[in-house]
């Protein structure tokens, strides 16, 4: 059974998806995940995520992947402990040293390899699976042809994102953001919150998204380049990835108004229980999804273009230096 | 190894033969960006060989790169450069997919193996996770500072390979977007993207070439090589896989010379480094994230010099 896993950038959000049908949700753990802090939780609002997700008989994945530095390793594992005993039912990370430091640790619980490993080829996830990863996180470039040819070579689950930005560069493997604007915060726990930098804290610029000139040389070739970086929801494939037997759709959002994700999260419940209810080789209509989920759609979009033009405006910011 | 190495990139048999590599130790055969690169090593395995036995001939250390990002069909592709890479007796395999990486330590184990930029390695419990793979050097992540950087090496016992020159890797992505706009120009794929393409909005520049994004402006770090011998590094690369022979061969004349100094313990450098820094530089020099600070920065004596290019 294909599992539907949702998004929780707050606690009213964590309400929202399990009142709307996610079988599993993820949390970021506050300043250790791939989104700036506003969209993380606190530990004790972790600890309430995972009895409201339990309560509705949800699963909760914690988001810890961030790519932490060295020192923070310790801490890192301090906190795991934590969400373990808290009965969190996994984790997700990027960094390799971290997975195998948690794998050690807690070798019973579940590890989804993050968007953040960037792993693209079948040797990766036989890699990641060697180091005690059970699930991946498909990169947003894999199509469904190619998810075909792979699939028969492996054993580990693969997660599918059916909502989310593919953005121009491979996520993980981009440092544009940060290359003009870095601005070192620690927490108040002493975490580093690498404000700028996706794969460290989790806050993205979208500096791919300006309006760029290409100059050859000092000669304009063209005055507007569009690196492409578009937020997509996945329609057409979701019956073919329900019948290839993938583990799990995943819904990226945590930034978005909880309203937005709720209505994302039903409309994918209600997409898949219609399509497992159907006749065995009975069509299936998606017209009518279809147009639901325009107005979705619609509404998703102007809320990431008014994103955008905070986040372009906030990266011209100047760096507060301290000494 | 001797006291140090200094080693560069380049893509194909016809910038190999162009350049004047008197002042590396090591080179790295192959462009990591694109399967479509001019006459890249990495489809060529003829090339390759001849690549690999022109380095040697010359008395240097020849090591073959791979993909920065290999989908499933590529692989093939990169295991029989792997093949090609041990039989023609490369030194080192360089690695920054770790799906790449595992191939090597099943297939070939006595080939060493450096693990390379986009291989992400953030700490030093993830560098002990590549060194029981095989790996015995590694070039951190581009966003982390020199402090992590020492722990990393420390911790794992590995050393470290450090760029010290060129355009830093921003990016990799598997689109070409300059395939979209190649109509209007004179200049096609393979060779647009060895032109000197910039991607500009006010201050801000990066250098694009194609499916790779570089910084805009030079890494820098001639006036800091004092502190990186210092702090024990002696692996250092320049960045050349965009760049022309002179380049190539200009701006190592004056690390050659750097390195060597620092080693001996003088920090002075040559003004008339400064002037020839200088000359090939579009947009300007920054420190990358060595300081933790932004990438674009530069922070030393040499600000001025940084900014007048």
């Amino acid at each position: 059974m294909v599992e539907l896993l949702a998004p929780a950038g707050n606690l009213e959000m964590v309400k929202a998806a399990v009142e709307n049908g996610a079988n599993a949700i993820y949390a970021g753990a506050r300043g250790w995940s791939r989104r700036r802090d506003a969209y993380e939780l606190s530990d004790e609002q972790l600890h309430e995520a995972i009895a409201i997700a339990h309560s509705g008989g949800v699963k909760l994945r914690v988001a810890i992947n961030t790519n932490m530095q060295s020192c923070e390793i310790p801490a890192l594992l301090e906190k795991m402990e934590k969400f373990v005993g808290w009965g969190v039912d996994g984790a997700i990370v990027t960094d390799v040293g971290a997975i195998a430091q948690v794998h050690h640790r807690f070798p019973h619980l579940v590890l989804h390899a993050s968007i953040g490993a960037n792993i693209v080829n079948n040797q990766d996830v036989k890699f990641y699976h060697s180091i005690g990863v059970t699930q991946v996180v498909a990169d947003t470039k894999l199509t469904l042809r190619e998810l075909v040819a792979r699939k028969a070579d492996l054993d580990t689950g693969i997660e599918i994102l059916i909502h989310a930005n593919n953005c121009y560069t491979y996520l993980g493997k981009c440092w544009m953001s940060p290359y003009f604007r870095l601005e070192r915060t620690a927490d108040d726990f002493g975490k580093d919150l690498f404000r700028g930098s996706p794969n460290r804290g989790g806050l993205d610029y979208r500096v791919c998204l300006e309006d760029w000139e290409l100059f050859d040389g000092q000669a304009l070739l063209e005055p507007h380049i569009a690196l492409k970086n578009e937020a997509f929801f996945y329609l057409d494939d979701i019956p073919a990835l329900i019948d290839l037997g993938v583990h799990c759709l995943k819904i990226q959002g945590r930034e978005y108004p909880v309203p937005l994700v709720a209505s994302i999260v039903r409309f994918y419940r209600e997409l898949i229980d219609a399509y497992l209810a159907k006749p065995t080789g009975q069509a299936f209509d998606l017209m009518p999804w279809r147009l639901r989920l325009e107005a979705i759609r619609a509404e998703r979009d102007s809320k990431r273009s008014n994103m955008t033009s905070v986040l372009l405006n906030e990266a011209r910011q100047p760096v507060p230096h301290t000494a | 190894m001797g006291a140090f190495e200094l080693n560069t990139t380049i893509s194909n048999l016809r910038d190999l033969r162009e350049s004047d590599l008197s002042a590396y130790h090591a080179v790295y055969l192959g462009n990591i960006y694109c399967r479509l690169f001019e006459d890249n090593f990495l489809e060529r395995m003829d090339d390759l060989k001849e690549g690999i036995a022109r380095v040697k001939d010359q008395g240097l250390r020849a090591y073959v790169t791979s993909y920065a990002a290999p989908r499933n069909d590529a692989l093939p592709k990169v295991q029989i450069a792997l093949e090609t890479a041990a039989a023609a007796g490369a030194d080192a395999v360089e690695v920054h997919n770790l799906g790449v990486l595992r191939m090597v330590h099943e297939q070939f184990p006595g080939v060493p193996t450096h693990v390379g930029g986009f291989a992400n390695v953030y700490t030093d419990v993830g560098a002990e996770v590549l060194r029981e793979y095989g790996a015995v050097r590694f070039t951190p992540n581009y966003e982390i500072s020199l402090d992590e950087v020492a722990g990393i090496a420390r911790g794992a016992g590995i050393p470290a390979e450090l760029q010290v020159h060129g355009k830093m890797p921003l990016g990799v992505s598997d689109y070409c977007f300059l395939l979209e706009y190649e109509q209007h120009w004179p200049e096609k794929c393979p060779v647009l993207c060895q032109k000197q393409l910039f991607l500009k909005q006010g201050d801000w520049a990066m250098r694009s070439v194609g499916k790779g994004v570089l910084s805009g402006k030079d890494l820098c770090m001639l006036e800091h090589l004092p502190a990186l011998m210092a702090a024990g590094h002696r692996v250092f690369r320049i960045e050349a896989a965009y760049e022309t022979p002179e380049y190539r061969l200009k701006i190592a004349q004056i690390y050659r010379v750097a390195l060597e100094s620092a080693l001996a313990g003088d920090e002075t450098v040559d003004e008339s480094a400064w002037q020839v820094i200088r000359e090939h530089t579009a947009v300007g020099l920054c420190n990358g994230f060595y300081f933790g600070r932004t990438g674009g920065e530069y922070i030393g004596k040499h600000v001025e010099a940084a900014a007048a290019c």
